[in-house]
C-alpha cells in the first residue's frame, strides 16, 4: 500500500464561483449539496469526472460543479455521454437530466442509452412539470394536473421513470428524494460505484409551479405510510408501526397487514441482484393513493443492482481481438488493399 | 476499421449519431458521422451546439435528390444553400466538396485538418455521382502527407494581461477555454486533464472564460468572432486555379461532382480557341481569397449546377458578378453537351 494519500476532495472543491440561479426553495440545491459530499468521498480524481446535461432546470447542473462539464441540447445528453465514454472509456460520467428532458423529447434517446448499458450514472430529477418553461405538465404529470398548458387538467397519460428504465434492462435502478439528504447522499455513492447505466430518479419538488407533489413523500407525518424502503435482503415492511408489508399473491403484489395468520416470512424479500427485472418492475408500478387506507406504497430506495458486460468493454475487446487477430493496421497498407497497378 | 483505431458506432438515428460524435470530440477524439439530405436536416441542432462549443466535428453529406426523401439513389447537388445557413442564427461551419472519387482522400483530409486546427464542424458535401463512381487514384505516401499536429493544453494560459470582454482582465493561473489564437481558434482542453476543469454548452458565453453570459456587447462580440474564426481558414487553404484560358470570355465555375463535365465541356472549346476558362470550387465557406479577382477576370460567368442555383446565389451575393445558371434537377449528371451548348449560347450572346 503506497505511503502518499491520494489528495482528498472537499465538497468545496467541487464548487463553482458561478450564480446558482435555481428559485429559493428548489429541490435542486439540495441535490447539488449531496453531489458535491457524494463525489468528494468517492476518491475519484475531479479531472475525471464530466457532468453532461440536457436542457430544463436540472440541466444547469453542470455549471454548479466544478469539473468538466457539457450543457448540451434538449433531450440529446444520452447521445453526447456515450460518445464520451467510447473515446474516453476512463472518465465518470455523469448525466443530469430531468422528466421533461429525458422523457418528452429524450425518451428514445434514453430509453438507447439504457439498453446499451452504457457506463453512465443518469440522475433524472422528476419534479413532474415543465419548470424552466414556466409550468406546463410533463409526462410524468398526474391525469388531471392544472396548468397553463391543461387549464381543464392533463388527460395525458404519466409514463413512470423507473418502469421505462427497467423495461429497458437497466442494471442499476434507483429512486431517491431531492431532501432526503442520507438517502440521497448513498444512492449517489452507490450509483457511482456501480459498473454499467446507472439509472437514478431523484423526486425532486419545483416550489413555484408544482409545489408539494410529493409532500406524500417527504411530510414526516404521512411518509411511513406513503413510503417503503428498498433494502436488499431485508422483507418489505412499511407503515408507523411497521405492520404492513407487501406479499406476492401469485404474480401480484399486494398489501397485507401483520397479524391475523400473516406473518412476516409471507412478505416479499427486496433483492437487488435477482436477474430477472420482472418484480422490479411490478414495484415500479406501485402508486400511493391518500384516499386509499389500503394504498400501495411508493418504493423508494434501489430497485435493481446486476452486473453485466457494458458496452464499452465489448466494444473495446471486438476492437483488441481484431488487433490480435490482424496486428495493429497500419495506414500505407490500406492505400494498397485494393486492385493496384503501376503507371510507367 | 477497429485496427486503426478507429471505433464506429451504429445509433438509433442520426441525431444520436452526430451528438455521439461531438461528445467523443470533447474527449478529444475527432468526431465524424455521414448522412445524406434529411439526415443533415436532422443533425443541424446539434453542429450548432458544437459551433457554438467550438469542437471539431466533420460532417459527411452525400447528397442525393431532394426535398425531404426526394430520390435516395439519384444524384443532385441542393444542400449547399442547407449546409451555409441551415442553423437557427448565426452559425457559421466550414464547407469543403470533392470534385470526383479520388479528390474525395484528399478533401477529407482537409476537412480534418480544419475541425481540428479550428476547432469547428466542417460539412463535406460529396453526391451520388461521385458516390458511385471510380477513377484512378494515384497513391500517396503518407511520409509525402502535410502533417495534423494535434495539441491539447496541459496547464493554465491566463495572464494578468488578458483583456477579458466586459469583464476585466485575466488572472495569472487560471485556465480560459475561450482564449484564443492568432486565427481566433480556442485551445482543445479536454477532460481528464488536471487544473483545466470547466464547462461548455450552447448558451452564448463570455469569451476568453467561457462564462453563461447575456451581456449585449459580448453577444455581438462573439457572433463577430465565430464568424471571423471560420473566414481565418481561407488563410490556410489553396488559391482557386483556373484550366483552360486564364482570363477571357466566359468562366465556367463549378462544384462537386460536375467537375468531368465541366473540364471536358471547356477543354473541348478551348480546342476551337474560344477563350473559356474552368474554375472547380473545393472550397465553399470561406472560398479561396482570390476567387473574386478570378472572376473579375472573365467577361461572364457561368454556374452549372444539379440544383436550382445556390452556388449561383452565393457568388452573386458575394462578389457582385452577374453570374448565369445552368441547372439541371433531373437526378442525372450532366452531359458533357449540354454544357458546351451553353457555353456556345452563352458567347454568342453580347
Amino acid at each position: 500500500m503506497s505511503a502518499t494519500a491520494l489528495p482528498t476532495l472537499t465538497p468545496k472543491d467541487l464548487a463553482t464561483d458561478q450564480e446558482v440561479r435555481w428559485c429559493p426553495g428548489c429541490g435542486d440545491y439540495s441535490i447539488l449539496a449531496q453531489m458535491k459530499t457524494a463525489l468528494a468521498a468517492l476518491g475519484t480524481p475531479r479531472e475525471k469526472m464530466v457532468f453532461v446535461s440536457g436542457i430544463g432546470c436540472s440541466s444547469r447542473f453542470p455549471y454548479y460543479m466544478n469539473t468538466y462539464g457539457f450543457h448540451t441540447i434538449h433531450g440529446r445528453a444520452p447521445t453526447f455521454a456515450t460518445g464520451l465514454r467510447l473515446a474516453r472509456p476512463d472518465l465518470q460520467v455523469w448525466m443530469i437530466t430531468g422528466d421533461g428532458d429525458g422523457l418528452s423529447i429524450g425518451g428514445n434517446h434514453l430509453m438507447h442509452c439504457i439498453r446499451r448499458n452504457i457506463d453512465i450514472k443518469i440522475i433524472l430529477f422528476n419534479n413532474e412539470i415543465y419548470g424552466l418553461t414556466k409550468g406546463q405538465f410533463s409526462p410524468t404529470s398526474r391525469l388531471g394536473t392544472k396548468t397553463k398548458s391543461s387549464p381543464q387538467g392533463s388527460i395525458d397519460n404519466p409514463i413512470r421513470p423507473l418502469s421505462l428504465a427497467i423495461s429497458a434492462e437497466a442494471t442499476f435502478v434507483a429512486r431517491t428524494v431531492d431532501i432526503d439528504v442520507q438517502h440521497l447522499r448513498m444512492t449517489l455513492t452507490r450509483a457511482a460505484a456501480h459498473k454499467g447505466i446507472a439509472f437514478v430518479e431523484v423526486y425532486q419538488n419545483c416550489k413555484i409551479f408544482n409545489d408539494d407533489v410529493f409532500a406524500y413523500a417527504t411530510d414526516k407525518s404521512v411518509k411511513a405510510d406513503s413510503i417503503l424502503y428498498l433494502e436488499h435482503g431485508k422483507p418489505m415492511i412499511f407503515g408507523k408501526d411497521r405492520n404492513k408489508g407487501i406479499r406476492l399473491n401469485g404474480l401480484h403484489p399486494e398489501v397485507v397487514e401483520l397479524g391475523n395468520g400473516i406473518g412476516v416470512d409471507d412478505l416479499m424479500i427486496h433483492d437487488e441482484k435477482v436477474e430477472s427485472p420482472a418484480l422490479a418492475y411490478a414495484l415500479s408500478r406501485f402508486v400511493y393513493d391518500a384516499k386509499d387506507p389500503k394504498s400501495f406504497p411508493e418504493c423508494v430506495g434501489i430497485y435493481r443492482a446486476v452486473e453485466h458486460p457494458t458496452y464499452e468493454e465489448q466494444l473495446d475487446a471486438q476492437v483488441e481481438s481484431v488487433i490480435k487477430a490482424k496486428g495493429r493496421g497500419k495506414v500505407q497498407d490500406l492505400f494498397k488493399a485494393e486492385d493496384i497497378w503501376v503507371v510507367e | 476499421m477497429k485496427r486503426f483505431g478507429v471505433k464506429t458506432m451504429q445509433a438509433e438515428d442520426e441525431i444520436a449519431a452526430v451528438g455521439m460524435a461531438i461528445g467523443a470530440s470533447f474527449g478529444g477524439a475527432v468526431g465524424v458521422t455521414g448522412t445524406s439530405g434529411p439526415g443533415v436536416c436532422l443533425k443541424s441542432e446539434a453542429i450548432g451546439l458544437a459551433v457554438m462549443t467550438e469542437l471539431p466535428l466533420v460532417v459527411i453529406d452525400v447528397q442525393r435528390g431532394g426535398p425531404s426523401t426526394g430520390l435516395p439513389t439519384k444524384t443532385e447537388q441542393a444542400d449547399l444553400l442547407q449546409a451555409m445557413f441551415g442553423r437557427n442564427g448565426e452559425c457559421p461551419v466550414a464547407i469543403l466538396a470533392p470534385q470526383s472519387p479520388a479528390d474525395c482522400f484528399r478533401m477529407t483530409f482537409e476537412a480534418v485538418r480544419i475541425a481540428i486546427r479550428f476547432m469547428t464542424p466542417v460539412f463535406l458535401l460529396s453526391d451520388g455521382y461521385i458516390a458511385n463512381g471510380a477513377e484512378p487514384w494515384p497513391i500517396p505516401r503518407l511520409d509525402e502527407l502535410p502533417k495534423i499536429t494535434v495539441t491539447h493544453p496541459t496547464g493554465p494560459n491566463a495572464t494578468s494581461t488578458d483583456k477579458l470582454h466586459e469583464n476585466g482582465t485575466g488572472e495569472a493561473g487560471k485556465f480560459l477555454p475561450y482564449k484564443r489564437d492568432e486565427f481566433l481558434v480556442r485551445p482543445w482542453a479536454i477532460p481528464g486533464t488536471p487544473g483545466l476543469e470547466h464547462r461548455i454548452g450552447g448558451i452564448e458565453k463570455e469569451d476568453g472564460t467561457g462564462n453563461v453570459n447575456y451581456e449585449a456587447a459580448n453577444h455581438e462580440h462573439m457572433v463577430h468572432t465565430r464568424a471571423n474564426k471560420v473566414a481565418n481558414i481561407a488563410l490556410t487553404i489553396p488559391d482557386l486555379t483556373v484550366g483552360g484560358a486564364n482570363e477571357g470570355d466566359l468562366l465556367v465555375l463549378g462544384w462537386g461532382g460536375t467537375y468531368g463535365a465541366i473540364a471536358t465541356a471547356v477543354e473541348r472549346a478551348t480546342r476551337k480557341d474560344l477563350k473559356v476558362g474552368h474554375a472547380h470550387l473545393r472550397y465553399l465557406n470561406p472560398m479561396p481569397k482570390n476567387t473574386g479577382e478570378v472572376l473579375k477576370r472573365f467577361k461572364k460567368v457561368l454556374i452549372p449546377e444539379l440544383n436550382l442555383g445556390q452556388l449561383l446565389l452565393l457568388i452573386r451575393a458575394k462578389y457582385l458578378v452577374d453570374a448565369v445558371g445552368l441547372n439541371k434537377v433531373q437526378g442525372k449528371p450532366f452531359l458533357v453537351s449540354e454544357i458546351e451548348a451553353k457555353i456556345e449560347q452563352m458567347l454568342a450572346m453580347s
